[in-house]
């Protein structure tokens, strides 16, 4: 089973992401950034999104899986409850979001994040585990 | 490795070169500040900074200093036009976040009882919180392209704003060179969804009381006296700004390989100014805070609209005419004298904000004979600053000075100091009324976070490189 950790910093924030696959850890980074920008509000499943995202290297396949997330719930207006990673590799990443389209009347969310950064970005796999930090920008 | 740091004079600390540094580190801050600062990664990045081709003059970090992407946050670097580079990470992620200040012919007496549905009109009239627009705010293709390159202008022209409010802005509202050809679809979508929208965060809007008068003369040219009512604006490129930084990062990466610059730190991945990545940079980056220009005009004129429809004043009673505007997170091309010498530099100010001294011909006319005012926000409990620009500051740090107060605790630390307290409550006892989108930003925002402000500032102006002019105490906060 995976995991993510906020990590506190005086400025900013840092997700501690844990996986036992890459799907895992991409799941765990999405529930990470989730954390960070929606706290404990919870919304309903009623839509369904795809997304496909692809990267140079893990790291930046990373950033751009977040960075898209964010994009979907500011500027799309889509709030994902679930994250289903469909297909993982190096570079290339298809997930599945479920949630529901966001309304700021009935939606409060905890913070705005202005960008993932590449600060000390490193996928590191261990024993089959993958890990990263990755610091957002607030 | 423990970063060296010597004292060279009143309130400044030298960074001796060392190792790949091509010039010295020059730290503003008194005494306590820098025991903080010995515990911060903030000095590496100083030191990082001086290692970078084409630097003119120290890497120079201001009394509000701390640790940020690449550059620290309160970081002043100029570089030359030819042997020098652009890095994004010098500008920030919010590329032109800056201040605002508009001054006003009301009271803080008259408007007190007004001031609760002040602070529900100007929540609901100024979209702050993640998601939120203004409906009424469409933009054609044609428009985006000259907001882009105009500014602050356009908005006039559109109609938010008066002629007279450009003469009050930096740059006169828009930064040359920009190119909407540089801009990506996602910045563009980005920056259509938040045009006019305030952010979160340590970003407000402010209904203010003019507090203390240090320079009366000074607040006579601004037009401020005591008890005056002032609303400043703290906010900046928004969705547009950040995307733009996060585009050009990746080139940067790639550029700073091809151009073989040695970077102590990817973060501060660069391109030299004359290359072609470096220009598109800047194109980009001009468009970005041409944005922000934009952005805080709209928001200006919500804040007349607001001030009009809760005491029923007319404009010409509320005289709600634009102090100042100016950036802490660009870089510039500006002329500057070094070691006698006559020369143009790109001037990288990420939370340092210009303050041209007196007699400058880019300080606006009405204030030639006192410098460029200055805004420094502090934190939302506690009290808001206008300096003025200083003729030392312009000989020593490329007309640059402080931008804020600067975070002293985490946002978890923060939550976990104001839990068990009502914050909202005590301030409202205090006479200051909050409105804020989300909870988790109240608790993250309070005083105790933030340094004080007034040291920051008294460092500044023991310094030479400011000259408080006023301070500002809130009575409404508007938080995203």
């Amino acid at each position: 089973m995976g995991r993510h950790r906020l990590l506190e910093h005086t400025a900013d924030m840092g997700i501690e992401i844990e996986g036992d696959d890459l799907a895992d850890f991409f799941l765990q980074a999405a529930q990470g950034l989730m954390a960070v920008v929606a706290g404990r509000e919870k919304p309903e499943i009623r839509q369904m999104r795809r997304i496909e995202i692809e990267g140079e290297d893990l790291g930046e396949l990373l950033v751009n899986w977040l960075n898209e997330v964010l994009f979907l719930l500011e500027i799309k207006g889509f709030f994902p409850a679930v994250f289903h990673i469909e297909e993982v590799g190096a570079r290339r990443l298809k997930a599945r979001l479920e949630g529901e389209p966001f309304d700021p009347q009935r939606h409060r969310l905890e913070r705005e994040v202005k960008a993932v950064t590449y600060h000390q970005l490193r996928v590191e796999e261990q024993n089959g585990r993958w890990r990263a930090r990755v610091f957002v920008d607030l | 490795m423990a970063i060296k740091l010597e004292r060279c004079g009143p309130n400044r600390w030298r960074i001796p070169r060392e190792g790949k540094m091509r010039t010295e580190g020059l730290v503003f801050a008194s005494e306590s500040m820098v025991d903080l600062l010995r515990e911060e990664n903030a000095l590496q990045q100083v030191a990082n900074v001086a290692t970078l081709p084409g630097i003119v003059g120290p890497s120079i970090a201001m009394p509000d200093i701390h640790w940020g992407y690449g550059f620290p946050i309160g970081g002043v670097a100029a570089f030359d036009p030819d042997e020098g580079v652009v890095s994004p990470g010098g500008v920030g992620y919010d590329i032109n976040c800056g201040v605002r200040l508009l001054r006003s012919a009301m009271h803080a007496a008259q408007l007190r009882p007004l001031l609760p549905q002040l602070a529900d009109v100007l929540f609901r009239n100024v979209p702050s919180g993640v998601g939120s627009s203004r409906r009424d705010l469409r933009l054609s293709a044609g428009d985006y392209r000259q907001l882009l390159t105009q500014g602050a202008g356009w908005a006039i022209r559109q109609g938010f704003g008066t002629a007279g409010d450009l003469e009050h802005i930096e740059a006169r509202g828009a930064i040359a060179g920009a190119d909407p050809d540089r801009i990506s679809e996602r910045a563009q979508e980005r920056g259509r969804a938040q045009l006019g929208t305030l952010g979160s965060g340590n970003h407000f809007l402010e209904v203010q009381e003019v507090e203390t008068i240090e320079d009366e003369a000074a607040a006579r040219v601004l037009g401020l006296f005591p008890g005056q009512v002032t609303v400043t604006v703290h906010t900046g490129s928004r969705g547009f700004g950040y995307q733009v930084c996060d585009d050009h990062l990746r080139v940067m990466r790639q550029a700073s390989r091809k151009y073989g610059i040695e970077l102590p730190d990817p973060q501060l991945c660069c391109a030299p100014l004359a290359s072609p990545e470096g220009k598109e940079y800047l194109a980009a980056m001009a468009c970005a805070a041409n944005f922000a220009f934009a952005n805080r005009q709209l928001i200006a004129h919500w804040v007349r609209e607001s001030f009009e429809q809760v005491t029923g004043l007319g404009p010409a009673d509320l005289r709600l005419n634009l102090v100042y505007d100016v950036c802490h997170n660009i870089a510039k091309f500006e002329d500057h004298v070094v070691a006698g010498r006559q020369r143009r530099l790109c001037v990288h100010r990420k939370g340092a904000t210009r303050a041209f001294p007196p007699g400058h011909p880019e300080t606006p006319a009405p204030y030639r004979e006192i410098g460029q005012p200055v805004l420094i926000p502090g934190d939302m409990g506690r009290y808001s600053y206008v300096l003025v620009g200083t003729a030392g500051g312009f000989a020593e740090t490329f007309g640059s000075t402080c931008h804020g107060a600067g975070r002293v605790l985490s946002r978890h630390a923060a939550k976990k100091a104001a839990r068990g307290q009502d914050i909202l409550a005590d301030l409202a006892a205090r006479g200051i009324l909050v409105r804020a989108a989300s909870r988790a930003t109240v608790a993250e925002e309070i005083s105790a976070a933030y340094k004080d402000v007034m040291e920051v500032v008294g460092v500044v102006q023991a310094a030479g490189i400011g000259k408080i002019v006023a301070r500002l105490r809130p009575m409404a906060v508007i938080k995203g």
